[in-house]
């Protein structure tokens, strides 16, 4: 399970935000922090479209990568966007926890879940990141069950 | 059986609908073993299950009183998973601080035309 809540206030308008998210172009240059690159993105932005991506770390030593893929479940632009993201391999094949080791339980499948709100000549962007473990069915029911699990925990 | 550390089993254990319920109806307060069970269309024995992975992984405690097993939730394996899931939150964090950065590059390059 991850689960992230983020919202950050960006100085730009929320069309040039949305386009941050859903152009493979723009996305490149965003997503790989710190030292890591995002050579290839596939984006078929249609609901139900795949998305599929590559991450590489360079290190003196090797050049490592990472590929993931997805579905988009949402698109509402410029507002809403909602997309998942399992570990696979080159060729788009997802790659399951028990493959990579991971007991039982440990997530599979991310859901992504971008909303953006216009404040003025800015935009308000939410982010709430989800990870659906392998037997739990999906991650609606997560994010209410853990909207009540965290708010105990906060207390 | 294999050894498996404290997080994979509660991750494991929140991995079950049932299971969530019974953890967010203890949110509330102690609960008895029917009072559990009531909300749900199964069998004794696969309530008695579910309580069993939610007290190996911690997340809960029983304890008799009178004829009835009373359970208390645990929240200390909930507090780990939020603080393994705060990763997540520098990653993206670090990656907005990067979309800030191109699209300020993106404004200047469109004031200077």
């Amino acid at each position: 399970m991850e689960w992230v809540r983020i919202e950050r206030t960006f100085e730009a308008p929320i069309e040039t935000v949305w386009k941050m998210w859903t152009d493979p172009a723009l996305f490149k240059q965003w997503y790989g922090p710190n030292g890591m690159k995002v050579p290839v993105v596939e984006m078929d932005l249609v609901e139900g479209g795949r998305r599929k991506l590559c991450m590489q770390m360079d290190s003196p030593e090797n050049t490592m990568t990472m590929w993931f893929t997805g579905e988009f479940k949402e698109i509402s632009p410029p507002d809403r966007l909602v997309y998942t993201e399992s570990m696979c391999d080159e060729d788009g094949n997802i790659l399951s926890p028990e493959a990579m080791g991971m007991p039982p339980g440990h997530p599979e499948t991310t859901e992504v879940v971008v909303e953006l709100n216009e404040a003025g000549d800015k935009t308000l962007l939410k982010l709430t990141h989800i990870g659906v473990p392998a037997d739990s069915g999906g991650a609606g029911g997560w994010a209410q069950a853990l909207d009540k699990l965290g708010a105990l925990v906060a207390n | 059986m294999e050894v498996r550390d404290p997080l994979s089993d509660a991750l494991s254990a929140l991995a079950h609908p049932a299971r969530r319920g019974m953890l967010e109806r203890l949110a509330e307060g102690d609960a008895s073993v029917s009072d559990l069970a009531e909300p749900l269309n199964m069998s004794l024995p696969a309530v008695s299950k579910h309580i069993r992975i939610l007290e190996r992984a911690g997340l809960i405690e029983q304890r008799q009183r009178a004829q009835f097993r009373i359970c208390t939730l645990v929240p200390a394996p909930l507090k780990d998973i939020e603080s393994w899931a705060e990763q997540y939150r520098s990653i993206w964090e670090a990656r907005f601080d990067q979309m800030e950065t191109v699209m300020k590059k993106i404004s200047k390059k469109a004031e200077g035309n």
